[in-house]
């Protein structure tokens, strides 16, 4: 199989509005989880949030987009972060026209952000909403079709908290079986009444800033994001400094236990670790950090805990990034990948925050300081979604 | 990919089979209801209280194929909307009751990959498992996953439930309806294609096909498709020929069209242009079946299975000719984004 790399990235973030801010944050420690300033609900003053610091207002204007064109915030923050992976990659208009070029997005909420406007038209009470042809889950990347004359494969998937790691394997499955010669991969999700309450519903959200892999964590903070990586066959990029990283390999597979729950003897994540081993002909010996799906919710974090006891001799270091900007669904996948480049870049690990007492199950214990100085060459993340859809990613470094 | 085996719940009575077989249903309504057969001997009752309509249909074609076929490797799905109904009956109480304490069930069946992990979950599939919702394009975007997934394990037999699922709620009907989607007045799905109005009717069902890399007795094969997104209609043209260029095959070739004119006279010119291009052509107009939604393209290419294996003639249009081998399936919707599948005998 042919080698791919990542060529460019691009994130916007409750941590930071560019690649450069995310790793600011990274490394000082701060997150982002707060009181929302931008997001209107029942819920604003009593939870807290990821929530990205710029208005759809400001958004709009930075874009130089028009309002009153159906833009929801799912797809501007998703400008927003394409705008900077392919500058960041140096792709041309004529490159992102090409029928050569893919681009494989992600979205839950997709373009059902504006749960007020959606049901003002659901419902048929009066004149429709300037978001009326926007509320697929396609909307954000067919707008972004459009807006770049794209003419290649598109695509966006959504298998829940896996989407943008599935969105990065299809794309990395495009470029090895020789249907196109690059791909932007990604996706987007936006802080919306819908997923507040549905999570609210099921009871897995925190009120305090969530904790994962804290013995007394309370669940899952939600959170907002857009991300996407550049994917090029690593013999096709001529120029070298490009390259920011392997991406070695993936596995993707199904827990087949529950909706909305991991199996307890956690035989779906650990499958898809040892797929994502297995394609990427690595050992388990061989991973120097995981960037774990870490939700904070006690189901996850303690089953998430066990695969990794089952699977390696020695747990090496591990965090959950989560900790910095929430559980950002569908981009959650692309941002702990770009998360999991800039700790193989930078040779250092990013915590997990506010673990005041470690699962104590375990002899093992995430990592609770910013640790610099770390040699890592494969990192392994992991993503595992509702429908049990279960994926693991594996990134090197490019030697 | 060889097709070996298919079901489909629709509009038309395609769930015992009478459709293919000469059955025609006259729908004279603004919405084609799927007519669904009893799931009581194949889903447990107390998940087939729990289930929104997509769920429901997209398992009540899974499981029959599941259980007269192996189990496959992997469960690939297109939907553009996934369960509609349950996720505006939970909207409706977020704003109904002001964001108070909601029950989880809505939520969690409003989630369109659902109906793949349901699945999964129902038949104990551990594989390969992905959902796509790519619009009006994600059974196309299925069909190309579960074509990389071919292409990746070349070696050795592999199989694939492959389908697609799409259901109508008032609520989706609406917004449709306000983005004058479809028609005001009613005439009958015989009548649709001689409409002089905007907009079409509104159609729902789930289509699904047991695929495998192993030829031997299968139906037919998906051979390939292509899409693309904001073409101008002076480039779909092109867009067929270079097409056919691709697989090595020219209009003669074509032995039926199915097209996907939906009696919008806004957008059914693409389809005339294209028809143009083959000149006199059996043809199957497939949503005066169905009606309109965004993974019809799915239902059309189990009617081209269907009629390459000498079933629903009595929907070619233009004349049957000799028993066709190869058959191209356009459409488009909103003129938008436009797909292309070339299925064989």
């Amino acid at each position: 199989m042919a080698e791919i790399v990542v060529t460019g990235m691009g994130a916007i973030s409750s941590i930071g509005l560019t690649i450069a801010e995310n790793l600011y944050s990274l490394k000082h420690e701060i997150s982002g989880i707060q009181k929302a300033k931008h997001f209107k609900s029942h819920y604003s003053d009593s939870l807290v949030f990821g929530e990205i610091d710029q208005s759809d207002e400001s958004l709009l204007q930075e874009l130089g987009l028009e309002k009153g064109l159906g833009f929801t915030r799912t797809t501007l923050i998703a400008i927003k972060a394409f705008r900077e992976a392919i500058t960041n990659a140096q792709l041309s208009l004529e490159d992102l026209a090409s029928t050569r070029t893919a681009f494989i997005s992600s979205s839950t909420v997709g373009g059902m952000c504006y749960t007020d406007d959606l049901y003002h038209d659901a419902n048929m009470q009066g004149k429709p909403s300037e978001y009326v042809k926007n509320y697929e889950g396609s909307d954000h990347a067919l707008q972004i079709v459009r807006l770049y004359g794209m003419k290649g494969i598109t695509d966006v998937v959504n298998t829940a908290c896996s989407s943008s790691a599935n969105a990065i394997a299809l794309g990395a499955r495009l470029l090895e079986t020789g249907k196109v010669d690059r791909v932007i991969a990604g996706g987007s999700d936006c802080l919306a009444k819908f997923t507040v309450n549905g999570f609210n519903s099921l009871r897995i959200l925190s009120e305090e800033p969530c904790k994962p892999f804290d013995t007394n964590r309370e669940g899952l903070s939600l959170g907002e994001a857009a991300a996407y990586v550049v994917l090029e066959r690593k013999a096709d990029v001529s120029d070298t400094k490009k390259i920011q990283a392997v991406f070695s390999g993936f596995g993707i597979c199904n827990d087949a236990f529950h909706p909305s729950a991991t199996s307890d003897d956690a035989r779906g994540p650990r499958m898809a670790m040892e797929l994502a081993l297995k394609r990427a002909d690595l050992k388990p010996e061989d991973i120097q950090y995981i960037n774990a799906h870490g939700t904070g919710t006690p189901n996850n974090d303690l089953t998430e805990s066990f695969a990794f006891s089952t699977l390696f001799k020695t747990v090496p270091p591990f965090s959950s990034t989560k900790s910095y900007v929430g559980h950002t669904l569908a981009a959650a996948g692309v941002l702990e990948a770009i998360y999991s480049i800039l700790s193989i870049q930078n040779q250092e690990v990013y915590p997990s925050l506010r673990v005041e007492e470690p699962i104590s199950d375990f002899p093992f214990q995430p990592t609770l300081k910013y640790t610099p100085e770390v040699a890592i060459q494969h990192v392994l993340s992991n993503s595992f979604g509702f429908g049990g859809n279960c994926t693991s990613l594996i990134f090197s470094a490019c030697i | 990919m060889y097709i070996k085996d298919l079901y489909a719940i629709s509009p038309q009575k395609t769930h015992d089979g009478s459709f293919e077989n000469g059955d025609w249903l006259i729908l004279n309504e603004y919405i084609y209801k799927a007519i669904e057969p009893s799931y009581q001997d194949i889903i447990p009752n107390a998940q087939l209280r729990r289930m929104g309509k997509a769920v429901r249909m997209g398992i009540g074609v899974s499981l029959p194929l599941l259980e007269r076929n192996a189990k496959p490797d992997g469960i690939i799905f297109g939907t553009a909307n996934g369960g509609l109904e349950d996720c505006i009956k939970f909207l409706n109480q977020i704003v109904e009751y002001n964001e108070g304490t909601l029950t989880p069930t809505n939520f969690v069946q409003s989630t369109p990959n659902a109906l793949a992990g349901q699945v999964a979950l129902l038949s104990e599939n551990m594989g390969y498992n992905m959902t796509h919702v790519n619009g009006s394009l994600a059974f196309e975007s299925a069909l190309l996953d579960a074509s990389l997934f071919f292409d990746e394990h070349k070696e050795e037999e592999k199989s694939i439930l492959l389908g697609a699922v799409e259901e109508i709620s008032d609520y989706n009907y609406n917004i449709d309806r306000l983005g004058e989607r479809f028609k005001q007045e009613l005439i009958s799905n015989n009548e649709l294609l001689n409409s002089k109005t905007n907009g079409s009717y509104c159609g729902e069902g789930s289509t699904q096909f047991y695929i495998s890399n192993n030829p031997e007795n299968s139906l037919a094969k998906f051979t390939a498709f292509k899409q693309s997104s904001y073409l101008s209609q002076n480039e779909i043209g092109g867009f067929v020929s270079d097409f056919l260029k691709e697989q090595n095959l020219t209009i003669s070739d074509i032995d039926c069209l199915l097209l996907g004119k939906n009696g919008d006279v806004s957008t059914d010119s693409w389809y005339q242009e294209v028809e143009q291009l083959f000149g006199e052509k059996p043809k199957v107009y497939f949503k005066k079946s169905v009606g309109e939604y965004r993974t019809v393209s799915a239902f059309a290419s189990y009617l081209a299975v269907q009629i390459l294996n000498g079933k629903a003639q009595h929907l070619i249009e233009n004349g049957a000719s000799a028993q066709p081998h190869t058959i191209l399936i356009y459409n488009h919707f909103d003129a938008i984004r436009h797909s292309l599948i070339l299925i064989q005998k």
